[in-house]
């Protein structure tokens, strides 16, 4: 379907769409985040938007624990949603990671605008992962709550 | 207008354990012209809201209620309000006032009426123009997501099963297959998300709510699938000639998960026909046009029609500079004229000049002359003296000879 793509999708589905979350900020100030796995903010915005455009990178946590999945959108497969996604599992240091990252988005113009976001996405995946599996760390400052 | 070239859309085949033509392999089907016409939220949203209020049932308050007394106004004098009150005795009621929605156990304000305008007509050509829309945009799996439909896992949109769905009479063989073809995660999701209504719909037989699943489009009349598939919570079945836009777009948001049976698809081009085309079934219909053929505006502005004939960028972006007084700022004025720069060196220079020799006059003015200057300026002014003399016609006079002195 010649998906008329990008620009009409998104104006249908910026206002309303079930990944649209609203909830912070005063009433129509509030900020607009989007839940989507393909967008890299999470930001309610046509350049992040996982849904309106055709080539899209999304960065997830995997399973396993410090294991990142990298998954950018092949454009010919538009219609066949099971294999949209160029899926791979990174389970490398970090800086080895950030620099596939890096050539998968930009090296080959893939979303050259989306690198940056891409590479911040990766470093707040991976530091939570990194907490995830030592646990939450009370900070040494704290002092103990004497419960009554 | 150029029909766009018709994709193929593949058949997903059944699983071989379910139906006994095992032979059926992997085939396609052209993409029906329906699935490319506009899509219009703001027609379908208006379309839905009209057509949903076909169904409702009129409601009203009892015609009688709050006139069921003979109340009169007890009038001024009475240190009363001058409601209508209860006429007679003997019991609470009696003096209460009666008849204002103010009052307690008086009508209310403008008491809901059976004549109230339930229903609204549509026009035909909007109906099917919603219809047409709210088919293309199931078609678009980021429609469909958008609208929260689970169908990351489903091989192919839109989403055509083999003719041999038809015939599935157990609900279970139908649960099988939506397994089969991916669409399973949706239906479990309206399985999983069934609650109980907040607020009073719940005592007005509405208790329940859930998500709702797939469409399930079947194209022959009085299939057995519809038997197996309609007790799956969430799961819709609809034949392709009576398509519903409340099915099809559920609360005016296009994108339902519809999963099309191969007859049923094939259909369609007959029922809607094509842009050109009149449709078989319903006299005269052509499928409505868009605004813009192509739409992508991206691939329009980089194409090359477009690029050749646009002016190149203009990295350089020329601000307005602040505006600097000449009289004031020498440079700009050089900008302005280039000979200020001489002329003002001249001017300085005469000024220095000027200066420089005013101070010298005054300097030798005020420097005591020495005895040969002045010896020399007295002689000077003597022999001056003479010449005047010499030069002049006087001396031919006697008259003048005591004047000018005895010397010649």
């Amino acid at each position: 379907m010649a998906t008329v793509p990008g620009q009409l999708i998104w104006e249908m589905v910026k206002k309303n769409n079930s990944f649209l979350v609203k909830q912070f900020g005063r009433g129509t100030a509030s900020l607009r985040f989007s839940k989507e796995s393909n967008n890299l903010y999470n930001l309610n915005s046509y350049k992040h938007s996982g849904l309106a455009n055709k080539k899209t990178v999304s960065i997830q946590a995997a399973g396993k624990d410090q294991a990142v999945v990298l998954a950018t959108s092949k454009t010919k497969k538009q219609n066949k949603p099971a294999a949209l996604f160029h899926k791979s599992v990174m389970k490398k240091e970090f800086r080895r990671m950030a620099k596939a990252v890096e050539n998968q988005v930009e090296g080959n113009y893939y979303r050259p605008d989306l690198k940056k976001a891409a590479l911040a996405r990766l470093s707040a995946v991976h530091r939570s992962l990194k907490v995830a599996k030592s646990g939450v760390k009370k900070s040494k400052r704290q002092a103990l709550k004497i419960r009554v | 207008m150029a029909a766009a070239a018709r994709p193929l859309v593949s058949v997903q085949p059944l699983p071989a354990s379910l139906n006994d033509m095992a032979t059926d392999h992997v085939t396609t089907v052209a993409l029906p012209d329906v699935m490319k016409a506009s899509i219009r939220p703001d027609i379908v949203n208006f379309v839905h809201s009209n057509i949903s209020k076909n169904s409702r049932q009129p409601y009203a308050v009892s015609k009688k209620a709050g006139h069921q007394t003979s109340a009169e106004s007890w009038g001024t004098g009475r240190a009363v309000s001058r409601i209508p009150r209860v006429s007679g005795g003997g019991t609470h009621r009696a003096g209460q006032g009666a008849f204002g929605n103010m009052c307690r156990g008086g009508r209310m304000f403008a008491p809901t009426k059976t004549w109230r305008r339930w229903h609204r007509k549509v026009n035909v050509n909007q109906k099917r123009y919603a219809v047409v829309s709210a088919i293309a945009a199931s078609s678009i799996p980021s429609l469909v997501m958008a609208r929260g439909h689970r169908v990351e896992s489903v091989p192919e949109m839109p989403l055509v099963i083999s003719d041999s769905a038809e015939s599935i009479e157990k609900t279970s063989t139908a649960i099988k297959v939506l397994k089969e073809i991916g669409a399973y995660p949706d239906a479990e999701k309206a399985k999983d998300s069934q609650a109980i209504r907040p607020g009073k719909g719940k005592m007005r037989n509405r208790r329940y709510i859930s998500r709702k699943g797939p469409l399930i489009v079947y194209g022959t009349e009085g299939a057995k699938l519809v038997k197996a598939f309609r007790n799956i919570p969430g799961v819709d079945v609809a034949n392709v000639e009576r398509l519903n836009l409340l099915k099809l777009a559920p609360g005016g948001h296009l994108g339902r998960f519809v999963i099309w049976t191969k007859s049923a698809i094939e259909k369609l081009d007959s029922i809607y026909g094509s842009f050109e085309k009149c449709s078989e079934k319903k006299q005269g219909y052509v499928l409505p046009r868009s605004k813009m053929v192509n739409a992508d505006l991206a691939r329009i502005i980089n194409s090359d029609e477009v690029q050749s004939v646009v002016k190149p960028i203009k990295k350089e972006i020329k601000r307005a500079s602040l505006k600097k007084n000449p009289l004031k700022n020498l440079n700009v004025m050089l900008k302005l004229n280039p000979y200020a720069k001489t002329a003002r060196r001249m001017a300085l220079l005469a000024e220095a000049e000027r200066v420089k020799s005013k101070k010298e006059k005054l300097d030798k003015k005020r420097k005591p002359v020495s005895k040969e200057e002045l010896a020399a300026a007295k002689a000077a002014g003597k022999a001056w003296y003479k010449t005047m003399i010499s030069d002049s016609d006087y001396t031919e006079f006697e008259n003048f000879t005591k004047w000018l002195g005895v010397s010649q």
